[in-house]
């Protein structure tokens, strides 16, 4: 068992670093669909979880619960949704969008955007209010005010990002329903985990856990050192 | 033209209690006031509605001529406030120093020169490339005062400016707002006590009860005369900056 354990561990670098075709395509497809489905949600939802923040308006709290209860939606749940939803009876299915890499990406914008909400919320609420005051009475407009309570609140918005990257570039669920797990088109490292898994095939998805495993370090070696010391100020 | 600040029936609440009621205040260019009351009378509320960044529950600040900015119609580009702890944003002190001044564009020739007077005259010049976050209280006290010095308002409004400073401190602060006297700044101050930077003020204004009254005397305690007084039974209006 030990044997074998190490062999397929053996087998599973040698596929990574002789850049298995197959499997680079595998990463390809879950870089893609994560970092499109990242970049397209971070503003709107920096954007809310600001305006929570700054607008004091009737129902604001159900609003903020809300987005806390979405969070924790399990994935299969979003994949369940957006699959009634783009199936060809469905009321978007004229769309033709599921199993493909755009319905992949609506599903981990659905996935990462409630985490991105509520965290910079959360970084915008803990910022001092005489930040905002500040550079209202020293000339900024709201819009470039609000930049600079984001520039204030950086370090906590990066985290934000970086916990939604997290979610969805681990994720199952959603990806493997409404992508369809196509080969070369719609897999993904996780869904692709769980085939190979499920086949007997431990080789690839153990590479596939290696290139997961050093994604988390880097991102959050990268952010460790962005921070600073990070000590109190 | 010389700007001119007026107030006209101002009313804030929270909630039920009513903090004040401002019958008529008139600033006039080239006056320091010294705004004098306990805590919790409302001297920080009523220089943040002056400054545009509260909103009264009624009446008017009229800041004349105005100046009105697309986006803003309460906040004057020539009137600034002060926090009593000013805040500091996360850079260091030259970037602070020229936030402002960026925001009103420029070219950065400009901006880094103007920026290099405004160190000089708050005595930061030594601090320039320090973070902001680890100046003293005195230190960023001097630093809000460059960022807003480096502007040039023509009405500053400093909310308790001495408040937690030593000595030295003070009477560094004393300096710099006497100096910005004599540039014809309009200058107002709050402060519970009289120190050496309410000294340099001629106009003593006491917020008592819900009312501001006026003082010509240096005692604000033993009001001479009472300007303004409470009208409790005022219609509400709309807030409306001119």
């Amino acid at each position: 068992m030990d044997m074998s354990l190490l062999s397929t561990c053996k087998e599973a670098l040698a596929l990574l670093f002789n850049l298995d075709a197959e499997l680079w395509s595998i990463i390809g497809v879950s870089f893609r669909v994560s970092i499109m489905a990242i970049l397209l949600s971070a503003i709107p939802a920096i954007l809310v979880g600001f305006l929570l923040a700054i607008i004091d308006f009737p129902g604001r709290w159900v609003l903020i619960a809300v987005f806390n209860a979405l969070m924790s939606v399990p994935t299969v749940v979003i994949g369940l949704t957006l699959y009634l939803l783009l199936s060809r009876n469905g009321p978007f299915g004229e769309l033709h969008l599921l199993f493909s890499q755009p319905a992949m990406v609506i599903g981990q914008i659905l996935l990462c955007f409630p985490i991105l909400v509520c965290m910079s919320h959360a970084a915008f609420q803990g910022i001092d209010r005489r930040a905002w005051e500040t550079a209202r009475t020293l000339g900024a407009h709201c819009g470039r005010a609000a930049i600079t309570l984001a520039c204030e609140a950086r370090f906590a918005l990066l985290a934000a990002m970086l916990a939604g990257f997290s979610r969805i570039i681990s994720e199952v669920g959603c990806s493997m329903m409404v992508g369809g797990n196509i080969l070369g088109y719609s897999r993904n490292i996780p869904t692709a985990i769980a085939l190979e898994t499920s086949k007997g095939e431990f080789a690839q998805g153990i590479a596939l856990g290696l290139v997961l495993l050093l994604l988390a370090l880097v991102l959050n070696f990268a952010l460790a050192s962005v921070r600073g010391k990070g000590q109190l100020v | 033209m010389g700007l001119e600040l007026n107030i006209d029936n101002l009313v804030k609440r929270f909630g039920t209690r009513e903090l004040f009621t401002i019958e008529k205040l008139r600033i006039t260019e080239g006056e320091s006031l010294h705004l004098k009351g306990e805590n919790g009378a409302g001297k920080t509320t009523l220089m943040k509605i002056m400054a545009g960044l509260e909103k009264p529950c009624s009446g008017k600040v009229m800041v004349t001529p105005k100046q009105r900015r697309w986006w803003s119609n309460r906040i004057h580009p020539d009137v600034i406030y002060l926090h009593q702890t000013p805040y500091v944003f996360m850079s260091t002190v030259i970037d602070n120093v020229a936030y402002g001044l960026k925001l009103r564009g420029g070219s950065r020739q400009e901006v880094k020169t103007k920026v290099q007077q405004a160190l000089v005259w708050a005595r930061l010049g030594h601090l320039a490339e320090h973070p902001a976050c680890s100046l003293s209280g005195g230190e960023r006290q001097r630093l809000a005062l460059a960022r807003a010095w480096i502007l040039a308002p023509r009405i500053l409004l400093l909310d308790e400016p001495t408040a937690n400073l030593d000595r030295h401190s003070v009477s560094t602060v004393a300096e710099l707002v006497r100096q910005l006297l004599e540039q014809g700044t309009t200058v107002m101050v709050s402060s519970h006590q009289s120190n050496r930077v309410t000294e340099l003020c001629t106009r003593h204004l006491l917020l008592e009860s819900g009312a501001l009254h006026e003082s010509s005397s240096l005692e604000s305690s033993s009001l001479e005369s009472v300007l303004y007084e409470v009208d409790t039974k005022m219609e509400p209006q709309h807030y409306v900056q001119h």
